[in-house]
């Protein structure tokens, strides 16, 4: 993910607003509108040429462009990419102007404009979860997207993507569940692609947290700018190591699990959560 | 003939995307994807790969030039693997290429139904790799300054050229090779030798046959076409294009072109409406229906050739002919001899490498007698 859209707003020939969709809680909503309403009679007196052009507003970056009768507004973090963002805007505006144009200007109600939108302005974060056989790799996949867990253990074949249910920061999130079985590791490389954040699962024995430091070499050598969180699971065996203790070992920040356990489903997503903002802050760093 | 295709691709965000499948009704899950996935990278396998996979009977295509797609064709039970392997990877070849290039435009039923195929690169294109890539063409300057050279000491040359420590020589190495213009052996116990067997020549053709197939056809479109080349080679005014003039300077313009005429014969699609063009003047739809490629492909890849002065419109006759021929070929590098006899003399090359450098060129350039 290069970026997470805050809003976006569409203003029409009066400056009214026509739609507008805001993707993280603002406590200046009100200010923001009046913002938005003066900053379209200032788009109005340039020459935009088409173009989409942006400027910095505290932590913000506010990219606007201008289409015929049409303002549209994009809020998203300074830290952004803005050539992506730049790019989607202009997909917005294709989109617009062809299904949506005649239904504003004869005031009508714009329907599926809301979903349209979501397809552009949503995000996806890739979610690796990586480990080796057994340690719960799985069970974890199961316990984020609150799903019951399956009676019989069924080895993962390759890679198992699903979504989490719940989008996080404006962002759908791609779990990539990678087998951990010796034959598939082949793939690892491959399969942590562009992920942001990167999950070890590891069952907390000596033996397994040991062999898994490989798994974060192959990971800060294959996805140097991801997010990486160790995961000490299965701390409900006599023989689990603590998880500050697996933290030292594979000198990343480790957290404990016991995915069998549906009270940890909420931590583990404020976790992923929170890798997915350092890593932004990162960027602007 | 395959019952069944689907085109897979490893999507990094969003995993195995069935990108096109026929027919639409052929279902897939995950699992079956990840082993056909599995089973080209645990071999780095390329080109074809015949896999039972959870009761169906797949051959799978991968290509290097193409990272994360597979081609796969779905056997019937009966159906022999070996008899259609050819056929089977040149349909992949072209499915893949055009799912790069024109996705919007891959009709896999038409495919499949026609037998349309991509044959492999030939000799020609794969000489076009080496201007295509940079760091190729620099190491065969270089190799025509030498003559031979062990493989170490132009990799150390190359560190210096291009300014890093961390090059690749095999994959600089791999055009030369593949295209036969270099041999690579293990002598003695000192590693690697290069030696440079072929050398290639790039330019701009006047298309002498396709002026004399029109010239049969229509005397009088033949002489306007005729005219049009002439303009192109030799303008009343200026200079007209020129293959031959000295290349001290690197950003040269006729470098810049063979590099943009490599770009052409490297590229699949585009070569293969040039081989049609080669033929004679066509009409569209004539290259359309010879190469089994989409109209709107055909039309742009003529576009992008009338942009580069390869070929242009007769509008008044309805047809497209090569204005320019780009071709590539290969000659006997006889000018590296006496470098190679000085070397032996000063005792900078041993007495059997420089043997094993003449046998390597009379086995490439000598004639058999009887």
């Amino acid at each position: 993910m290069k970026f997470v859209i805050r809003g976006v707003y569409i203003l029409g020939q009066q400056s009214e607003m026509i739609f507008s969709k805001e993707y993280a809680k603002s406590e200046h909503k009100d200010s923001l509108i009046e913002f938005l309403v003066n900053l379209t009679q200032f788009i109005k007196a340039v020459e935009l040429d088409g173009n989409v052009e942006s400027m910095g507003v505290s932590s913000w970056r506010i990219f606007y462009s201008l289409e015929d009768a049409f303002t549209f507004v994009f809020i998203a973090d300074k830290a952004d990419d803005s050539a992506q963002i730049k790019g989607k805007i202009s997909d917005l505006i294709v989109k617009f102007m062809k299904d949506y144009a005649p239904l504003a200007i004869a005031n009508q109600p714009l329907e599926g404009l809301d979903a349209i939108v979501d397809e552009v302005a949503v995000t996806l974060v890739k979610v690796a979860i990586l480990g080796f056989a057994g340690v719960g790799k799985t069970t974890t996949l199961h316990l984020l997207r609150g799903e019951t867990l399956p009676l019989v253990h069924d080895p993962t074949i390759g890679v198992s993507i699903k979504k989490l249910p719940t989008e996080v920061e404006n962002a759908n999130i791609v779990l990539w569940d990678l087998a951990g079985q010796s034959r598939f590791s082949i793939l690892w490389a491959k399969m942590i692609a562009n992920a942001q954040v990167v999950v070890i699962v590891t069952d907390s024995t000596l033996e397994n947290v040991l062999r898994s430091k490989k798994l974060v070499t192959l990971v800060s050598e294959e996805v140097p700018n991801a997010r990486v969180i160790g995961i000490a699971n299965k701390q409900d065996l006599p023989t689990a190591l603590t998880p500050e203790r697996v933290g030292q070992i594979l000198s990343i920040p480790t957290y404990e699990l016991v995915a069998i356990d549906i009270s940890y489903r909420e931590r583990l997503i404020q976790i992923i959560r929170k890798s997915i903002l350092e890593g932004k802050a990162d960027k602007v760093t | 003939m395959p019952e069944a295709i689907f085109v897979v691709h490893l999507d990094d965000y969003q995993g195995f995307v069935v990108e096109k499948r026929y027919p639409s009704t052929l279902s897939l899950n995950e699992k079956a994807l990840n082993l056909v996935y599995y089973e080209h990278e645990k071999e780095k396998a390329t080109n074809l790969k015949f896999s039972d996979i959870e009761g169906m009977r797949v051959v799978s295509f991968a290509e290097r030039t193409h990272p994360g797609w597979v081609v796969c064709f779905v056997l019937g039970a009966d159906e022999d693997y070996e008899t259609e392997d050819n056929n089977m990877a040149g349909m992949a070849r072209l499915i893949l290429e055009l799912m790069s290039e024109v996705p919007d435009a891959v009709n896999l039923r038409e495919i499949l139904g026609n037998e349309s195929v991509l044959n492999e690169p030939n000799e020609e294109q794969k000489m076009a790799d080496i201007f295509f890539t940079p760091s190729s063409a620099l190491l065969l300057e270089r190799l025509e300054i030498e003559g031979v050279e062990k493989a170490a000491k132009l990799s150390i040359w190359l560190q210096t050229q291009l300014q890093t420590d961390t090059i690749e020589l095999h994959e600089i190495v791999e055009p030369l090779m593949q295209s036969g213009v270099i041999k690579v052996e293990l002598l003695g116990k000192t590693g690697e030798t290069v030696f440079l067997v072929k050398d290639i020549f790039g330019y701009r053709a006047p298309p002498v046959k396709s002026i004399m197939k029109a010239m049969e056809a229509d005397p009088e479109m033949g002489k306007k076409y005729k005219q049009l080349v002439s303009s192109f080679f030799s303008p009343p005014t200026g200079k007209g294009y020129n293959p031959t003039l000295p290349l001290d300077d690197p950003n040269s313009p006729l470098l810049e072109d063979r590099e943009k005429m490599s770009r052409l014969l490297s590229k699949s699609l585009p070569y293969m409406v040039l081989e049609c063009l080669r033929e004679g003047p066509q009409e569209i739809g004539n290259i359309a229906q010879k190469t089994a490629l989409p109209l709107e492909t055909v039309q742009s890849i003529l576009w992008s050739f009338e942009s580069d002065r390869v070929a242009a419109q007769l509008d008044e006759y309805g047809i497209w002919v090569l204005v320019s021929d780009p071709v590539i070929e290969s000659f006997m590098p006889e000018f590296i001899l006496p470098a190679i006899s000085k070397k032996l003399a000063d005792k900078e090359l041993a007495p059997e490498t420089a043997i094993r450098h003449l046998e390597l060129l009379i086995e490439e350039w000598g004639e058999i007698c009887d």
